[in-house]
């Protein structure tokens, strides 16, 4: 296989996006919406085949070799050059395989539910936009092009949280996903920086000054920082702020409850499955960095798994069923975190991929839920679907089960990894084994709340919509909108999804149960991404005595607890409201006002700083002294009267008269320097 | 075809007087078309000079020179290099945008094209001029059209702007009038002549002698520029007429004001840099100072503001903060940097002014709480605001990039180093300025362009036509071909870049000069650089070891 496909696999939703957003609404038109979504579907497809067939080239080779693509030049000027080249490496294309193929399934899910939307083309040119921006991201051989990638699907990520663009609720979601990613992605483009800067400042050569290259600069990079451990830690950190935003970890995860104001398939693709694992593949791809710093790993695995538990926790109090998902997704997301910071790279890694697969499935479940129950997204509100869905029912089941740990589906293995090298491993100190019982814990929080979420839904004694008041009339012709116009009543019939949703929930539901007990056999993923022989990292230790026995426990009393404190349903006295731990849970549903805070601090607070310096520092003192001097130069004027015509010509002379002062000054400082 | 640069200078001009001869001419839209085509000459003119340029000196091109003032030592002396290069380009190119994107509608026409077309002249006049006093008189005689085009054409305030503008910047000349004559007094100190040619003065502070002795003059001297520059950048703090300029102009005026000020960031390129080396030296923390707060200072503003002509017009002090950012950083990337971001803001700072201008002129007002909910009715109009929103948020792959990226990292690594007495923590600082970028930006966008729609009585709510749009899409192109294509623009603008920074940070006697023969030329710029040449083969594929990609030093060993 040539290797130049690389160049078709981005271009083909390169060319996707194109035709949806250029002639979409005219092909609509002419061949229809299942036309045009096919077209949508395609180039994704196409792209998977060739990632397939390129992953089978580098898995042949004996050797492990990466190969790198070059074409023009995109910055290139004396000493930094920065070329548009691709790198095939198995990191790059496992996260290729995952995007495109993931992203193909999750297209083709989203032609069915987004059918009635009158802005189909616009979504698929967003969409295919934005597997274009993560396939640049992942497959930049240099961190420039990453940054395009990581700009670029924050992009995309701002404009498909705010599709449904007539609701404010949405758009100042998007704004703030983008804003508060802003904040990281200065914090990357700092370690960018910094890393040019230790290169040239050791007077390392880097060949034909690719500066940002992987290939040029990590080995430059190696020998610089072993020179000097200290810049590591602060290229690490600087890099580990850009990978926090992306990748919503504390305190930046705030964006990402928000952004599931976009449609579901949205919140599938790019707020679980790819985008937010964007910082574990840049902590992937810069792990020497964070190899020789174990501050700034011990940092990396604090703030996992910090954020794992904070998350885990505020997902018990979301009655929305995407917002329970989201927070999970923040808690997995931690997870990868206490992986990398522990130096298990490839862990954090495994996570990412199984979590793709599990995650994609559960918020497309999700989807098919909401679809099915007129866009009602609260779970007080559901109860019983098992019966009326059954297919989304079954596989959902799988979903949960996977994410809760339970033996022999994906999330166990992965999970398992990251906790065992977490424990195991002494790289990042205490914290690490601290992080992996702290993530021991998280995983029996995330049994529960699973839990939770599957027996308010799918489970249960009543069908709670019931209660809800009957329609008054039924018109359906203008379908879902983004006025959310279809509310949920009470005589509602909740009907199974068609073929095109559910067929990609029975293609994840088989990945999530399979992909990680295939993956883990033989270490077979863990010598995929870092061949052993080449790996700088030594061996990594993940045995811990006992770790599988503790994991079946906290998943079982999880998912037992989650199922017997909720099997009675939601008392249906006080409006639903879930009494057991009433107050507690309300403010774990605000994330115990640390949004709040943030948004006073920063968002208001900013806003109050800005409206007072324009108001006072701009408008009174640095206009106003230019006003006021000319005003002041008035009244002097008022005062010389006879020689004041108009203010323009007196300010004129005053100039000019204050010029020739000026002019004798310096005319005797410069005479004076010269004797 | 071998055009004379004066050719390109003065064409507009006698464009603008043709325009007010020919009377019989009557109907708006032929005036409209004589301009259009006066303009479009003036580009191709500008296009056929800079084609035979050589992108291997940093000598100027095309030079004229034709005694003035004899008895003072004046001379009509022009030329350009890979410094004004582009921002002649700007210049022409935004002219004939202006002059496609003015309605037929506006009264007195030809009075306005006129002037606009003498402004082109001034401006073209300003960055092709190599002795002082034509530079001051170029600089000086953008004044008046510019007054008149505000306050004979602007908003309900347009007086008070009008004298605003010129007052400042006259204030602002005044100081750079003195320094211009103390440099030429200088100049006869020390050799014994009266000269005003920046290509005599550089040479001879080039060889060290110039300034010997008269280290506070240079100072001095340095800072009567630079306050007539500051002014014209806007620098903080001297940049309130920015606000009043863009609020109460036609549209026209932003965009023009968006090329003038490029006056004074190249003023500093032109002028300080390569005459006042030690001075430069001595002062750039304090420019950097002034660039950072004027980054961070300016997009704090524009948050607050309502009007989104006042809005850009602060954001416009922010970019042209990184400009300055870029130059006295002093470093070769943060120079090449904020050369870049000078003619990328003109570009999307035009982009958005026209569209803006757009809405102003069919609603009447700029207020961005007025409007809401335009993407429903407008689907171009917002897609075409939204790709210069992300232009000026400096999206990778557009031009806003390729400018800030460039310039912060330069502004980092000198100040890693401690070069020049600067610190890192300006280009950290700097770079909260792009984080505030998308604040004002995407806040506005939410607000004029989504949500439900506020204003459904009054005018069409038409999309804009896609003939109206046509500046637009120009622009727009521009807003990507730099992005994803800067070489084009780096190339010519290398070699005089890396000049006028060794002008200012070399040891007297081994600076470059504008009188270097031809053949030192090139050693001199490849000297200072001994990568340069090696650039890699496009299109190739290679093998590598895994084992690079994990930082293995000793792994060297290449396949193929």
């Amino acid at each position: 296989m040539d290797n130049n496909a690389v160049w078709l696999i981005i271009l083909l939703p390169v060319l996707g996006f194109l035709i949806q957003g250029l002639a979409g609404p005219s092909l609509q038109k002419r061949i229809g919406k299942k036309a045009l979504g096919v077209l949508a579907v395609l180039p994704i497809a196409a792209s998977f085949v060739l990632g397939l067939m390129l992953t089978q080239g580098l898995a042949s080779q004996e050797h492990a070799e990466a190969v790198i693509v070059t074409g023009g030049s995109w910055i290139n000027i004396m000493g930094l050059n920065i070329p548009f080249e691709w790198v095939v490496d198995p990191l790059s294309m496992t996260m290729v395989l995952i995007i495109t193929g993931v992203g193909a399934l999750i297209h083709l899910y989203s032609t069915a539910y987004m059918a009635e939307d009158k802005d189909f083309s616009r979504f698929f040119a967003y969409l295919n936009l934005f597997v274009a921006a993560m396939l640049v991201l992942v497959l930049g051989n240099n961190l420039p092009l990453l940054f395009i990638g990581w700009e670029g699907v924050g992009l995309c990520s701002y404009l498909l949280i705010g599709f449904w663009y007539t609701d404010t609720t949405n758009t100042k979601a998007a704004n703030k996903a983008f804003i508060v990613n802003r904040v990281g992605d200065w914090s990357l483009m700092l370690g960018l920086f910094l890393i040019v800067v230790v290169i040239s400042g050791a007077n390392i050569p880097v060949e034909d000054n690719r500066y940002l290259s992987y290939d040029a600069m990590l080995p430059a990079l190696t020998t610089a920082l072993k020179a000097n451990p200290a810049m590591a830690t602060a290229i690490a950190l600087l890099l580990f702020g850009g990978a926090a935003g992306k990748s919503a970890q504390f305190p930046l995860y705030v964006w990402l409850p928000d952004a599931m104001a976009g449609p579901t398939p949205v919140s599938a693709l790019i707020h679980a499955a790819t985008m937010v694992t964007s910082g574990v593949v840049l902590l992937n791809r810069m792990n020497i960095v964070f190899q020789l710093s174990p501050t700034a790993s011990a940092i990396v695995c604090a703030v996992g798994a910090f954020t794992a538990l904070f998350a885990a926790i505020i997902a018990f109090g979301q009655t929305d069923i995407k917002k329970v998902l989201a927070y999970s997704t923040v808690s997995q997301l931690g997870f990868m975190f206490i992986a990398c910071g522990a130096g298990a790279y490839w862990a954090g890694m495994f996570h990412v991929t199984t979590h793709a697969f599990f995650k994609a499935l559960l918020f497309l479940g999700a989807g098919a839920v909401i679809h099915a129950m007129s866009h009602e997204q609260d779970m007080r509100y559901y109860g019983k679907l098992g019966k009326y869905l059954p297919i989304t029912f079954g596989t959902m089941m799988i979903g949960t089960l996977a994410i809760a740990g339970v033996p022999g589906l994906s999330g166990f293995y992965s999970k398992e990894a990251i906790l065992g090298s977490a424990i195991a491993n002494s790289h990042a100190g205490q914290l690490s084994a601290i992080s992996g019982w702290v993530g021991l814990g998280v995983a029996a929080l995330t049994a529960m709340y699973m839990g939770r979420l599957a027996m308010l839904t799918f489970f249960g004694k009543e069908e709670r919509w019931r209660k809800l008041p009957v329609a008054e009339h039924h018109d359906h012709e203008d379908g879902h909108d983004d006025d959310h116009s279809h509310a949920l009543t009470g005589d509602h019939k909740p009907k199974e999804v068609p073929v095109a949703m559910w067929l990609p929930l029975v293609v994840l539901a088989l990945l999530s149960a399979g992909a990680g007990f295939i993956l883990n056999q033989g270490k077979r993923f863990e010598h995929w991404l870092y061949p052993s022989g080449l790996s700088q990292l030594g061996e990594l230790k993940h045995e811990v005595p006992n770790l599988e026995i503790y994991s079946y426990i906290a998943a079982g009393l999880g998912l037992v607890a989650g199922v017997l404190v909720y099997i009675g349903g939601l008392p249906a006295k006080e409006g639903l409201d879930e009494t057991k731990w009433a107050r507690w849970r309300r403010s774990a549903a605000n994330q115990f006002g640390f949004d709040a805070l943030l948004t006073n601090l920063f968002a208001e607070g900013g806003r109050d700083v800005a409206i007072g310096t324009s108001a006072f520092l701009e408008d009174q003192v640095i206009d106003g002294a230019v006003e006021g001097s000319a005003s002041g130069t008035r009244n002097f004027g008022g005062w010389l009267q006879q020689i004041q015509t108009g203010a323009v010509r007196l300010y004129a002379m005053l100039m000019l008269l204050g010029g020739v002062g000026f002019v004798g000054y310096f005319l005797f400082v410069v005479n004076r320097g010269g004797k | 075809m071998n055009v004379p640069l004066s050719a390109l200078i003065w064409f507009p001009a006698i464009g603008a007087l043709l325009l007010q001869l020919l009377g019989f001419v009557k109907k708006e839209k032929d005036i409209k078309s004589i301009a259009v085509l006066f303009t479009t000459v003036a580009l191709g003119l500008n296009l056929a000079v800079l084609s035979k340029s050589n992108s291997g000196t940093y000598l100027f091109q095309a030079v004229e020179s034709v005694s003035w003032i004899e008895n003072l030592g004046i001379r009509y002396l022009v030329g350009y290099d890979g410094i004004s290069f582009w921002l002649t380009v700007l210049t022409t190119l935004m002219t004939l945008i202006i002059v496609v994107a003015t309605p037929d509608t506006t009264k007195n026409l030809r009075g306005f094209f006129g002037l606009v077309l003498l402004l082109e002249t001034a401006m073209l006049g300003s960055f092709c001029a190599l002795d002082l006093v034509l530079f001051f008189s170029f600089f000086e005689l953008t004044l008046i059209p510019m007054f008149f085009l505000v306050s004979l054409w602007g908003g309900p305030n347009r007086n008070k702007a009008a004298a605003k503008f010129v007052i400042y910047t006259f204030a602002g000349s005044i100081f750079m009038l003195v320094g211009i004559v103390a440099l030429a007094i200088q100049h006869q100190k020390v050799t014994g002549q009266l000269d005003f040619s920046i290509i005599n003065i550089q040479a001879s502070v080039a060889s060290g002698k110039f300034w010997a002795n008269a280290l506070q003059a240079q100072t001095l001297i340095f800072w009567a520029l630079a306050l007539g520059f500051m002014v014209k950048t806007p620098a903080f703090p001297f940049h309130s007429w920015i606000g009043d300029t863009y609020a109460e102009s036609p549209t026209a005026g932003p965009i023009l004001s968006s090329v003038m000020v490029k006056m004074g960031s190249y003023g500093f390129l032109r002028f300080c840099l390569p005459l006042f080396p030690e001075a430069v030296q001595s002062q750039a923390p304090v420019f950097m100072a002034i660039a950072t707060i004027g980054i961070l200072y300016g997009a704090l503003v524009a948050i607050a503001q309502t009007d989104m002509r006042r809005m850009i017009a602060y954001s416009s002090l922010s970019h042209m903060g990184f400009v300055l950012l870029g130059i006295f950083s002093l470093s070769y990337k943060g120079m090449i940097g904020g050369s870049f971001q000078q003619f990328s803001h003109g570009i999307t700072t035009g982009l958005l002014v026209i569209l803006v201008g757009y809405l102003v002129e069919k609603h009447g007002t700029g207020d961005m709480n007025a409007f809401g909910g335009l993407k429903a009715k407008m689907p171009l109009f917002a897609g075409l605001f939204l790709l210069g929103m992300l232009g000026s948020v400096g999206l990778p792959t557009t031009n806003g990039f390729i400018g800030e990226f460039l310039a912060l990292m330069g502004a980092y690594e000198t100040g890693a180093r401690g070069l020049f007495g600067l610190s890192p923590g300006f280009a950290i600082a700097s770079g909260l300025g792009v984080v505030l970028g998308a604040v004002y930006l995407f806040v506005m966008f939410q607000k004029v362009f989504y949500g439900p729609v506020k204003v459904t009585e009054g005018p069409d709510w038409q999309d804009i036509p896609v003939s109206k749009a046509l500046p637009a899409f120009v622009l727009v192109f521009f807003v990507f071909v730099g992005g994803l294509y800067p070489n084009l623009f780096f190339g010519p603008m290398e070699a005089s870049t890396q000049a006028t920074r060794l002008m200012a940070i070399s040891e007297a006697t081994k600076r470059p000069s504008w009188k270097d023969k031809p053949e030192e030329v090139t050693i001199r710029v490849a000297l200072e650089d001994p990568m340069q040449g090696q650039y890699i083969r496009a299109g190739s594929e290679r093998l590598i070891s895994s084992a690079r990609l994990h930082g293995n030093v000793d792994e060297k060993r290449e396949i193929r």
